[in-house]
């Protein structure tokens, strides 16, 4: 019982860093199928597709933040970790935000961002608009960041 | 900070002079030509769509010959090339090309024929090579395939089907006619799949022998040889070379085209510019002796334009203001801090009728903004030093390159302020390489301000004061956009009430105990203050409620907009929580960063602790860089398009094209 909390918090890094990771691998995965095809017909279009590729991988950084930030909160990151498990308990339920809506998010804003793709394929003048709409997902991403960043950086100073 | 005034020009010339006058508008490249005068008896419109099929023929020819042409003899060209921008030719080089032309077009169609014959050369060698390859089984026959035999004797040579020895062919031949007169067998070449065989008998018996042969499925060969088939093999073999030595020779000759890159180039260019003013002569309204030409001109360009063409030409220009029912097409002129964002305004839509040009708020903005997500001293002296170097060494670039990298520069001297601000130098490197190298842990960069990553709530708070300051500049420029217009009440109940709301809801929020508590403000703004706070945001509530919905009639419907209008609070609510993202985006900055830090520390000092910190450090941060710095672009435009100019900006002008020099590969400089 006495390692309970360890194991808490760190389930919560993990499953930070992974769920979220996994969504924007599947995201990005899809947008470089899209984005392939779009070369295939047009090369010249590489950086325009690139951009828009790349914009559903930052839920895994995202991830990999909460999860870092959590892993020096409770000393993994040097430090004694001692957590008693209540705590270790808040900080999973603190990964929780960025791990699913981090998941969810890559994969919606993958969709936006493949059709983002096949509107630069069409007309690439536009592309700015098309990132801009890709990032509109990325908003609830953010939100979710900061909600773990701010819970999961509050639990250190709660008395339990 | 502007939208450059635009004035209607109308030239009535004289055709003699048609040809000098449209390459000197061309060169000004200031105006742009429309059709905007009925045809009539006098005056009619050429149609020109022939000759420009003419020219459009000659440039893709010559582009397809350069293509070919670097793909033989490959031009040189540095990493950085593309920033170096195009070449510059003189007017006198265009006037002089006129007499070239018809000799670089015959050395285009020359090495056009010349790719032709090269391609044609090696399907003839597929085609050689697949017979040589049909005659490998017969090398070892030293007759030709189609003997038939002396005048005693008759001769069989062609295939059995399988692999087949002498022995199994006689008894094969044996077990089909047991009575099968005499024969002689030679195997000529045997594999898996068919036996090449010679058979000879006598002429008598050579029908009884060839039933046999045919039943164990003899067959001749598809296209028998005149001669043996080592003296075809030879033949081939030298009609493989001899096209081979053509292809070598028509590569060597179109290599010796690669002096006449430039003039090929520059064909394009020409038919390019050329085409441009035929399309613009089918424009004209034009009668026997005299063409008139209109469009919209730059007025500050106006004058200047008009003496000249007055002092060259006999002809007549005529200015005049433009019709205020229509739309001018736009052009934006900003000075050299604003100038770079152009391109993002231009992305996002150029000012539609009765707006402003946002550039010069807008940089402010962008540049500060961008910084606060990127935050990190050494990437932006990265930028800093990298967009520097590009602008200074390549004076010659393009107009929207300079810009992107003049916008990085300044975007990159921001990004460096906030990282010292925040002290965060490639993370936390300094402390890291003092720790782990030096044994000093008590070496840090501090920052100058506060530390994010320690106090995430404070870089929280002054997200969303940076989101406040936005907006309201935002709900300014609206303000600016109606005195403009003198719509003066329009300001007070679009502007004015909302920001009445919102200070006051503001105000409110900051005296009250619980929401200073959450934002962990060492502050408290005294209970009168709030009170006032509200009752300004009542002020403007109301406010709003009874003129968010002034253009209907209906009394009802009326109070209904109005309160949708105020519904629309909760919009800023959002608009000012999106701004959370510079804390998010710069703490991902600054985290990563650590952890590359931290990974390539791992191994500890020494020398090999010291490779690998190297190592890690580059991949690390070019990785980090490369998608922070992404990051930042893409949501400061975010910031800008949705929050900003949500509030004030719809765009949907029209850009400005002028009838100009468009050319792909070399400038025409003024030279007259």
């Amino acid at each position: 019982m006495n390692n309970l909390g360890i194991i808490f918090a760190l389930a919560g890094a993990i499953i930070s860093a992974l769920v979220a990771g996994i969504g924007s691998a599947k995201a990005v995965g899809m947008c470089g199928e899209a984005a392939a095809g779009v070369c295939s017909d047009d090369p010249s279009k590489f950086g325009k597709v690139l951009i828009l590729q790349l914009l559903p991988g930052t839920q895994g950084i995202y991830g990999l933040l909460i999860a870092f930030i959590t892993l020096s909160q409770i000393g993994i990151l040097g430090g004694s970790a001692d957590l008693s498990w209540q705590k270790g308990l808040l900080y999973f339920l603190g990964c929780l935000p960025m791990a699913i809506v981090g998941y969810l998010s890559a994969i919606k804003q993958g969709k936006a961002a493949i059709s983002g793709i096949s509107l630069v394929a069409k007309r690439p003048d536009q592309s700015s608009k098309a990132i801009i709409f890709a990032a509109m997902v990325e908003t609830y991403a953010i939100l979710a960041l900061l909600v773990s960043i701010l819970a999961v950086s509050g639990i250190g100073g709660l008395n339990i | 900070m502007a939208v450059l005034q635009m004035k209607r020009i109308n030239i009535c010339a004289l055709k003699k002079d048609r040809k000098p006058v449209l390459e000197l508008l061309q060169r000004r490249g200031v105006v742009e030509v429309d059709s905007v005068l009925p045809e009539d008896s006098v005056f009619s419109r050429t149609d020109t769509s022939a000759n420009r099929s003419v020219f459009q023929k000659n440039i893709t020819a010559a582009a397809s010959a350069l293509e070919i042409l670097n793909q033989y003899a490959p031009e040189k060209k540095s990493m950085l090339a593309s920033l170096e921008g195009r070449g510059l030719k003189t007017g006198r080089d265009y006037d002089a090309f006129a007499k070239k032309y018809d000799a670089v077009m015959e050395t285009v169609y020359q090495i056009t024929a010349l790719s032709r014959s090269i391609a044609e050369s090696k399907s003839e060698i597929a085609k050689l090579e697949g017979q040589l390859e049909a005659l490998q089984p017969w090398l070892g026959l030293d007759l030709s395939m189609r003997f038939k035999g002396t005048s005693r004797t008759r001769t069989f040579i062609g295939t059995l089907p399988g692999g087949m020895d002498l022995e199994a062919v006689l008894t094969g031949l044996a077990q089909q006619n047991p009575e099968l007169p005499p024969v002689h067998a030679e195997i000529v070449s045997s594999s898996q799949n068919q036996t090449c065989v010679f058979v000879l008998c006598h002429k008598d018996g050579a029908e009884q022998v060839e039933e046999a042969l045919r039943s164990i499925g003899f067959a001749q060969p598809s296209n028998p040889t005149k001669h043996s088939p080592a003296q075809r093999k030879q033949e081939l073999d030298e009609r493989i070379a001899r096209a081979q030595s053509e292809i070598e020779q028509a590569e060597k000759t179109i290599i010796s085209f690669a002096d006449q890159r430039e003039d090929i180039q520059f064909t394009i260019d020409y038919f390019t510019m050329r085409s441009e003013k035929y399309e613009v002569i089918s424009e004209l309204a034009q009668s026997k002796r005299a063409f008139i030409l209109t469009g919209y001109i730059l007025a500050k360009k106006a004058d200047d334009l008009k003496t000249e063409l007055e002092n060259r030409f006999d002809l007549s220009v005529e200015l005049s203001d433009c019709d205020p029912s229509v739309d001018p097409p736009v052009v934006l002129e900003n000075n050299a801090f604003s100038a770079p964002v152009e391109g993002v305004l231009e992305s996002f839509g150029l000012p539609g009728r009765g707006e402003v040009d946002p550039c010069s708020v807008m940089s402010v903005f962008y540049y500060v903004l961008f910084g606060l997500m990127l935050s990190d001293a050494a990437y932006g002296l990265l930028m800093v030093i990298g967009c520097g170097f590009a602008l200074l060494k390549f004076k010659n670039m393009e107009s929207g390159m300079r810009k992107t990298l003049q916008m990085f520069f300044y975007c990159g001297i921001s990004t460096a302020f906030w990282g010292f601000m925040f002290g965060s130098f490639f993370g936390d490197l300094v402390g890291v390489v003092a720790t782990t190298f030096f044994g000093r842990p008590d070496i840090a960069l501090r920052p100058i301000w506060f530390e994010p990553v320690k106090e995430p709530m404070r870089m929280l708070v002054f997200s969303m004061l940076m989101g406040i300051i936005h907006l309201f500049a935002g709900l300014a420029m609206k303000a600016y956009q109606y005195a403009r217009q003198k719509a003066w009440l329009d300001i007070l109940y679009d502007v004015g009430f909302w920001y009445m709301l919102l200070a006051g809801l503001i105000v409110f929020a900051l005296s009250n105990q619980m929401f200073v508590g959450i934002l962990q403000l060492n502050f408290i703004l005294p209970t009168l203050a709030g009170t006032i706070g509200i009752a300004v945001a009542g002020v403007g509530a109301v406010g709003i409620l009874l003129t968010a919905g002034r253009e209907s009639r209906s009394p009802f419907k009326r109070l209904l907009k109005g309160a949708y209008g105020l519904y629309g609070v909760t919009g800023y609510l959002s608009d000012i929580l999106s701004y959370s993202r510079l804390l998010a985006l710069g703490l991902a900055t600054g985290v990563i960063a650590t952890v590359v830090n931290s990974m390539g520390s791992m191994l500890g000092g020494g020398v090999v602790g010291a490779i690998v910190f190297i190592l890690v450090f580059f991949i690390g941060h070019t990785l980090n860089l490369a998608i922070n710095l992404l990051g930042a672009y893409v949501h400061t435009n975010r910031l800008q398009f949705v929050e900003f100019f949500g509030k004030f900006y719809e765009g949907g002008g029209r850009a400005f094209r002028p009838f100009a020099v468009h050319t792909q590969y070399y400038n025409i400089k003024e030279d007259f």
